[in-house]
This record gives structure tokens, C-alpha cells and sequence, in this order.
């Protein structure tokens, strides 16, 4: 029992994560219905930020964690205003493969910046782990599933009362009945760019304490987090989350109760039965083939 | 498949239905968009044989209707029979092998192919050589290639793009690529064909070519589905009209009686207006 | 338009000439192998450029079905002690049918979904390629992979090896360019251009994706085979995610949809890390950037864009000529 609430805790620990890398590519589909597959390389972009801000330059967390994020958003616009913007016929095969060259030039300089070695990164807080039933619960556990709470309560309320959010989702319905209403399109496209990025680099800032961070950890966490929003509905904020929490659990549960090997196929496994079944996600209501 | 009727210098598969009978019949026919009723119980019988006209102003759901003839939407409700089969969630390329088929509103052409190779798309239904016969290449897979282009040629004759085999089709003239989408969909060799905005951005010139061009067509036995703003070209060629609003069916009736038809005028112009006269919508 | 004329002969003809010269004037072993390579990686680039240049399909797990090709007929010659020429259609059904079980959901969709398919499944393979030690040898490689030998009598030397590829690379080419000349290479073509119109012409769109991605799987795992019995011995880095990339590069720099372009493609990136030693470190920096910036300026790919321009002056000025005579 105490073994099982332990996997669970710590399932919910990178479920969280998981959840967080879903939201950046919720938002981005969303407004651009674009899958980026560069979004696990801001994960790593936003880890590594912090192992230099933090642990060699020393600066204050409070200053490195925002600093790094900034960076990250940086990236994400000049992703979005030097790679994506000047493509003339935005092909779907054509986007795939700008993201994918993106994904890889990243990793690259990832590598030329940082080597190839990996790196640990303390704790935020210095508070002492909980205990619940014999099972422990670390302080960043904490953090993490708590930065999830937050942000998604922000992004709810970004998309549901304000006039940016709700212009941004025009958009993703329809490019030219919004800038027929005078939404620049252009603008809320970058602004989801810039968004989605931030929050991937969030999500390398509270997993860099709880991992080895290394220039090649952007993939499997982009596969993984896009896994969540599929099982929780591409598209769909809260889908999002609850895709990673569920993803965390039972990938934990898997490793716990068969075989530690299987912990990266389970994500895949998992997709690929989401596709058979019900391609549109849990909570997913619009369908996702559009004419 | 080979037909009896293969050449395609011949006419197209005839209707196997009673002649004269309804080749195509809505009934009750609804679709919804989230909160958006497109159509609504919508009924109305195609003869075959006839040019039938569908018009309406924009946003009618005059399109929708297409998409759910054609099988890219199921309709929420009602029953669409077509040769006397309901055809409703059947999918698209079944419908156009059974002889339904469509020309877009935006043009929806392949344009990395050349105007031949587009018609030749078009009978991908009529033909069967698959991967074994592309890589083997024996003589039925040659002879299915020749009568594959003797046939486009022939259809972008019937059009009148015959010199043009060999152009990109994204670099026709606009007015050439509505013709070529009309080839296309020709050379599935159809019973049914849906024309969704044939004369818009064409000139008066090309308008009254593609008048007759669609006349044709229904010489040759085709049964048509026209949607059209112009009014003149609708008047002309069709032998009854379908008028939507809103999702519903405001009146059907030969083009003089909607033409006098107080309720169609008030859709188009406004409540206020009710002198007959020949307007042009848009 | 589609009779074998001689204008369509000629490529082959120099393809025929030039690899048949090398083969003859080459005396060095190491040379052969490169060259051997450079026909694998052409037959990888050539499945590829099928699916993503014609099909507009894009697999960023195509080096999982190269890694099924090589470790199924390794494990089938060496453990069990096939004959690799019986090996080699039961990794070509392995291969096709992986791709049919990550193909079937995902083809279904238009858009993105193939693409993170593949790059799940890649994974996952490699993930088996490396943990399952007791089967593939794990992390250190499977050794001891036999080489082939014909009419069981002489083993093939590097020379013959060489001719061998080579043969095999000319008769994708030849099927590949017979495939895309008739219905169903329009039909490919007409998916590329527009999903929603091929479909309501009449093609089954995606029952004819799934075909051709299990051709370009099949396809890749005799790769594969050619490979692991070229070498002798496989380890999982060669069928990393990075390969998958790269063999993405080949295709976008031969020119997607351009079955001659395919052969440059895969020549260059052979050839690039034998001649930049340095090249390594700097890899993925490099096809990150190819990968853009030849998107973003020519997206029908590298030599298919630059020879689409050509066309399209020679015709402009056709045009311009017309009305003088
Ligand atoms: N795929 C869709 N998703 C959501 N709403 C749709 C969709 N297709 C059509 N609609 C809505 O259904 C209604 C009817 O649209 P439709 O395109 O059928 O009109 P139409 O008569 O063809 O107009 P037009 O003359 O402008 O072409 C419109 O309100 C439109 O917004
Ligand atoms: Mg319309």
C-alpha cells in the first residue's frame, strides 16, 4: 500500500510535468492548430538556463527562474519571426519539418553551449519532504504539482476573461473571419509562439531539481508531454493537465508494478491506443479532422 | 472495374433507376455546426436528367449541403437517397465510384499537376492499376494508362482546354481552372454532378461559355446540382430552382416562378422590396 | 507522355555507366565500403522521399525500420542460423508490419499525427535495440553476422558487395519512378497537394498513405539487411533518432519529390562526415539548419525547387517568345 502511494506520488511529480509540456502544446495548436516539435527542446533550453543562472552564476533563484523563462520566450519569438513567419505556403509537411530542423538545431547548440555532460541542480526550497502514510513527498514534488494548479488556473482565466485570450482563440477558428474583425492574426500568432515557449521553459525550470539535465532531454519530454495532450484532448486546457497527471500515474504504476524498462514505452503505448480508440482525447470535443 | 461504356468518347454510366424518376431525394435533411443550424429540414427530389438550381444568399448553407451530398459531413438528420439507397455516412470516395461529383467553391485544384495529370486524378475511380501493375507494367496496365490519357484529352477538349494538357494547373487562368475542375469531376464519368459556384470570377465571355458547357454536360445524360449566384446563368440553364435561406427552404419552382416569388426577393433584397424584377444577388 | 522514350533512358544510362566505372576502377576496400553506404543511405532517402516528397507524409522513425531490417535478418542468420537470403523477407514483413500497426491510426488523421507516431515508435525500437541485451546484444552491438554468399559457393568480396547495392539501389529506382508515372503515383501526388480534394475525387486517401508507408518501411529494412551483412555487425547509434533526422535531411536537400535527387542527397551526407572530420561535433547544428532554411526558401526541397524555377522561366520565356512568330 505505502509502496503503491509512493509510486503515486512520484507519478504525479512528472504527471505535473508532463502536464505543463501539454499546456505549451495545447496553447500553441490552439491558436495556430501547428504541433511544434521543437517544444521538448524549450523544456531543455529552460533547464539549462537555470543550471548556468543558478548554479554558475549564482544569481538569486527568484531572478535566475525568471530570467531563464525570458530567455526561453526570446527563443520562441525569434523561432516564430525568423523560421515560421517567412514561410509563404504554410504546407503541413513544410511546418513538420522547419520544427523538426528547429528541434535539432537546438539540441545541437544545446550541445555546442552547454557539452555533453549532465547536470544536477539543487532543490528550490530547503523545506523538509512530507510525509503521508509512510510515503514521501519532496518539497519540489510540491512545487511542481503546485506550479501546474497555478498555471492552469492563470491560462483559464487568460482564455476565458480576457480580450487577448479570447481574440487568440478567433484565430485558431477562423484566420480571416478574425482579421476581418480587426484581430491581428499575425500578432496573436507570435504571442502564442511566444506563450507556448515560456511554458515550456517552465516546465525545464521545475524539472531541472528532480533530473539529470543534459542537452538531448528536450525529445523524449516533447514526446511525452504531447502523449498527455493527446490523452487528455489536443487542444483542450484542462485535458491537458489531467493527460499528464494520468500519463505520470500510470507510467509510475508501470515501472513499479512490471518493469522499469517500460517506463518510455508506456507514453508511446499509450498514444497509440489513444489514436485507435478515441483520437479526439478524453476531454476533446471537437473532432480532429477538419475539413 | 471495365464498363460496358469505357470509352470515354461515349456517354457516361447511365442512371439504372426508373428514367424520369428522382435521381436524387432529400428528406428532412439537418446539419448543425456547434450552435449553428446549417440546414434545416431541408426536402426536395433531383429528377434525373435535369439541371437543378440551388440558390440562396450567402451563408444559406447552400455548401453544406454539397458536403453532406457528397459524404464529407453525415447529416444530423433526415435521409438523403440517391438512386433510391441511402447514402448517408457513406464515405466520399464510395459516393464518387457510385457517380457523385463535385467542383469547389475555392477552387480545389492539384497543383503541382499538370491539367492532364488533374483529369487523370479525376478517373482514379474508373481505373484500377494499382502498385503491382505500376511496377509490372504489363500490357492491360499500359492499355489502362493510354485510354487513361486519350480520355483527359478528350475531356479538356470537351471543356476547351485542349492546348493547355501539359501547364501546371496552379498557373491557368483563374476562369481555366473552374473549367479544369469541371473536367475532373467529368471524368469520374458521374450521374450526379454538384457545381458549387461554377461562374464565380468569370467574365460575361467565359459565363456564357460555361452556360453552355453545362447544357452539354446534361445532354450528355449528366443530372447537375448547380449552385450559383449569378442569376442570369442560373435562369437560363436550370430546368427548377431550390431556394435556401438560413438553413431552410424558402420555395422550389421553375425559374419564372421564383423569379416572381415575393418571398425569394424579400430573402435576397430585404422585407421592403417587392417589385419583380431581374436582380443579380451580390 | 508515359512511353519509355529515350529521353527518359538517359539518366539510367549514366547511372548505369558511372557506377559501373567506379566499380571496375575503385581498388580500395575502404572506398568500397563509402560507396556501398552511399547506395544504403540512397536506398533509405529514395523509401523516404516515396512517403514524404511524393505522399506528403512525413516518418521521423524511418531509421527504426532500417534497425528492424538489420537486426531481424542478424538475429535470424546468426542465432538461428537462417540462410540471410530467407532472413531477409521475414525482417521485410517485420518492418511492414510494424509500420502497419503505427500507420493505421495515424493515417487515418490528416496532419501532424504520423509524424509524432514515427517519432514514438523510433524510439521505441531503439529503446529495445539497446535494453533487451539478452536478444540484440544491448548497448554493445550483435557481432558475428554472416555475409552473404550466392549459389552457396563464393562469398561475396567488397567488390561484388558493391555491385550488389548498387543493383538494388537502381531497381527502387526503377520501380519508384514506375510507381509515381502511373494512377497511383498521381493519386500519391494529389494527397500532397490537397487531402480534402484527392478525397473527394474519389481516392481512398488513407488506405493509399498506409500503402506507401509500408512500402517505404519495407523498403528501408532491406536497407537494412544490406547493412547489417555488409558490416557484420550492428549496434542500436546506427538507428538513432539522429539517423531518422538525417535521412530527413537527405531527402529535403535531394529535393522531395525527385527520385534522382534522392542519390545526391544521400551522397552528400555520406560523404560530408568521411571528408569533415570535425563535422561530428556539429552535426546536428547543420541539419537543423539545412532543414530550415531550405523550407522556408524552397519548400519543394533543394534540387527539385531549384530545377521547378528553371522550368518556370524556360516556360515564361516560351510564353514571351510566342507572340514574335
Ligand atoms: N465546417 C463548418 N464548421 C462550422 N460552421 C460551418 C461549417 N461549414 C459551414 N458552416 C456554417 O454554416 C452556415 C452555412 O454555410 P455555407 O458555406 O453552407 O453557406 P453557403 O450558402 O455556401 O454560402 P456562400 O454563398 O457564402 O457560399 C454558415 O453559417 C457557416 O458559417
Ligand atoms: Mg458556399
Amino acid at each position: 500500500m505505502q509502496e503503491i502511494l509512493q509510486y503515486l506520488f512520484s507519478g504525479l511529480t512528472n504527471g505535473a510535468i508532463y502536464a505543463v509540456i501539454a499546456l505549451g502544446f495545447s496553447i500553441l495548436f490552439n491558436a495556430t492548430e501547428l504541433i511544434n516539435f521543437a517544444h521538448g527542446e524549450f523544456v531543455m533550453l529552460g533547464a539549462l538556463c537555470l543550471v548556468t543562472l543558478w548554479s554558475g552564476l549564482h544569481l538569486p533563484l527568484p531572478l535566475a527562474l525568471l530570467l531563464s523563462a525570458a530567455a526561453v520566450g526570446g527563443v520562441g519569438f525569434l523561432f516564430q519571426r525568423l523560421a515560421i513567419h517567412p514561410v509563404r505556403k504554410p504546407d503541413h509537411i513544410v511546418l513538420v519539418i522547419i520544427t523538426v530542423g528547429a528541434s535539432i538545431f537546438f539540441r545541437g547548440l544545446g550541445m555546442l553551449l552547454w557539452g555533453k555532460d549532465a547536470f544536477a541542480v539543487p532543490s528550490f526550497t530547503r523545506k523538509a519532504s512530507v510525509e503521508v502514510a509512510g510515503a514521501v513527498l519532496t518539497s519540489q514534488s510540491l512545487v511542481i504539482i503546485g506550479t501546474v494548479g497555478v498555471l492552469a488556473l492563470v491560462l483559464h482565466f487568460f482564455f476565458r476573461r480576457t480580450l487577448t485570450g479570447k481574440a487568440m482563440e478567433a484565430c485558431a477558428i477562423s484566420r480571416r473571419a478574425a482579421w476581418l474583425t480587426g484581430i491581428p492574426a499575425q500578432g496573436m500568432v507570435l504571442l502564442a509562439f511566444v506563450l507556448s515557449a515560456v511554458i515550456g521553459g517552465l516546465g525545464g525550470l521545475i524539472i531541472a531539481p528532480i533530473t539529470m539535465c543534459s542537452y538531448d532531454m528536450g525529445t523524449v519530454l516533447g514526446l511525452k508531454g504531447f502523449c498527455a495532450a493527446m490523452l487528455g484532448g489536443l487542444g483542450s486546457l484542462w485535458g491537458a493537465v489531467l493527460g499528464g497527471l494520468l500519463l505520470g500515474v500510470l507510467e509510475s504504476l508501470s515501472v513499479g508494478l512490471i518493469n522499469s524498462g517500460l517506463k518510455d514505452a508506456t507514453a508511446f503505448l499509450l498514444l497509440l491506443m489513444i489514436l485507435y480508440v478515441r483520437p479526439s482525447g478524453l476531454l476533446g470535443n471537437r473532432s480532429v479532422q477538419r475539413f | 472495374m471495365r464498363f460496358a461504356d469505357d470509352n470515354p468518347n461515349g456517354p457516361p454510366a447511365r442512371p439504372t433507376d426508373s428514367p424520369g424518376g428522382p435521381l436524387l431525394r432529400l428528406e428532412g435533411v439537418s446539419k448543425t455546426f456547434g450552435g449553428v443550424q446549417a440546414l434545416k429540414d431541408i426536402s426536395f427530389e433531383v429528377p434525373s436528367g435535369t439541371v437543378m438550381g440551388l440558390i440562396g444568399p450567402n451563408g444559406a448553407g447552400k455548401t453544406t449541403l454539397f458536403n453532406l451530398i457528397s459524404g464529407i459531413f453525415a447529416p444530423d438528420g433526415g435521409r438523403i437517397l440517391y438512386g433510391g439507397t441511402d447514402i448517408g455516412g457513406r464515405p466520399t470516395h464510395r459516393l464518387v465510384a457510385d457517380g457523385i461529383a463535385r467542383t469547389f467553391q475555392n477552387v480545389e485544384l492539384f497543383e503541382s499537376l499538370t491539367a492532364a495529370e488533374n483529369v487523370m486524378v479525376g478517373q482514379y475511380v474508373r481505373t484500377r492499376c494499382g502498385f503491382w501493375g505500376a511496377w509490372l507494367r504489363g500490357p492491360g496496365a499500359r492499355r489502362e494508362e493510354r485510354d487513361s490519357q486519350a480520355a483527359a484529352a478528350e475531356w479538356l477538349r470537351f471543356v476547351g482546354l485542349a492546348g493547355e494538357a501539359r501547364t501546371p494547373s496552379g498557373e491557368l487562368p483563374f476562369g481555366w481552372q473552374r473549367l479544369l475542375e469541371i473536367a475532373r469531376a467529368l471524368a469520374s464519368r458521374p450521374r450526379l454532378l454538384l457545381l458549387d459556384e461554377p461562374a464565380a470570377g468569370l467574365n460575361a465571355v467565359e459565363t456564357e461559355q460555361l452556360g453552355r458547357l453545362i447544357l452539354e454536360i446534361r445532354g450528355r445524360g449528366i443530372t447537375i446540382l448547380l449552385v450559383e449566384h449569378d442569376m442570369s446563368l442560373t435562369m437560363e440553364v436550370c430546368d427548377r430552382i431550390v431556394v435556401l435561406d438560413r438553413g431552410e427552404k424558402l420555395a422550389e419552382g421553375t425559374p419564372r416562378e421564383i423569379q416572381t416569388n415575393v418571398d425569394v426577393l424579400s430573402a435576397y433584397l430585404g422585407p421592403d422590396v417587392g417589385a419583380p424584377s431581374r436582380q443579380q444577388a451580390r | 507522355m508515359v512511353r519509355p522514350s529515350l529521353h527518359n533512358l538517359v539518366p539510367y544510362a549514366f547511372f548505369v555507366v558511372l557506377v559501373g566505372s567506379a566499380g571496375l576502377w575503385v581498388d580500395n576496400p575502404y572506398y568500397f565500403q563509402i560507396l556501398s553506404m552511399i547506395g544504403i543511405h540512397a536506398l533509405l532517402a529514395l523509401a523516404l522521399n516515396l512517403l514524404m516528397g511524393y505522399a506528403g507524409q512525413i516518418s521521423l522513425g524511418h531509421a527504426a525500420f532500417y534497425g528492424i531490417g538489420a537486426y531481424a535478418s542478424a538475429l535470424l542468420s546468426a542465432r538461428y542460423g537462417l540462410s540471410p537470403w530467407l532472413a531477409l523477407p521475414c525482417a521485410m514483413l517485420a518492418a511492414g508490419l510494424v509500420a502497419l500497426v503505427v500507420g493505421y491510426p495515424t493515417l487515418k488523421l490528416s496532419g501532424y499525427y504520423l509524424g509524432m507516431g514515427t517519432l514514438g515508435i523510433g524510439m521505441i525500437v531503439f529503446i529495445v535495440f539497446r535494453e533487451w541485451s539478452s536478444v540484440t546484444g544491448g548497448a554493445s552491438g550483435f557481432v558475428g553476422i554472416p555475409p552473404l554468399g550466392l549459389g552457396g559457393r563464393a562469398l561475396l568480396d567488397v567488390r561484388s558487395y558493391y555491385f550488389l547495392v548498387w543493383a538494388v539501389v537502381l531497381l527502387a529506382l526503377c520501380g519508384s519512378q514506375r510507381l509515381i508515372r502511373s494512377r497511383v503515383g498521381r493519386a500519391l501526388r494529389s494527397i500532397h497537394d490537397s487531402e480534402a480534394a484527392a478525397r473527394a475525387v474519389g481516392i481512398p486517401t488513407s488506405r493509399l498513405k498506409l500503402q506507401v508507408f509500408v512500402l517505404s518501411a519495407v523498403m528501408s529494412a532491406v536497407a537494412g539487411f544490406l547493412y547489417a551483412h555488409m558490416v557484420g555487425f550492428i549496434s542500436p547509434d546506427t538507428f538513432s533518432f539522429i539517423v531518422s533526422v538525417k535521412l530527413v535531411t537527405m531527402v529535403v536537400i535531394g529535393g522531395m519529390a525527385s527520385i534522382w535527387g534522392a542519390l545526391l542527397g544521400a551522397a552528400l551526407l555520406t560523404l560530408l562526415p568521411e571528408v569533415l572530420h570535425a563535422f561530428a561535433e556539429f552535426e546536428m547544428v547543420v541539419y537543423g539548419l539545412i532543414l530550415m532554411t531550405v523550407m522556408i526558401f524552397l519548400p519543394q526541397g533543394l534540387t527539385r525547387g531549384i530545377l521547378d524555377i528553371y522550368a518556370l522561366r524556360r516556360r515564361q520565356s516560351e510564353r514571351a517568345a510566342r507572340p514574335a512568330d
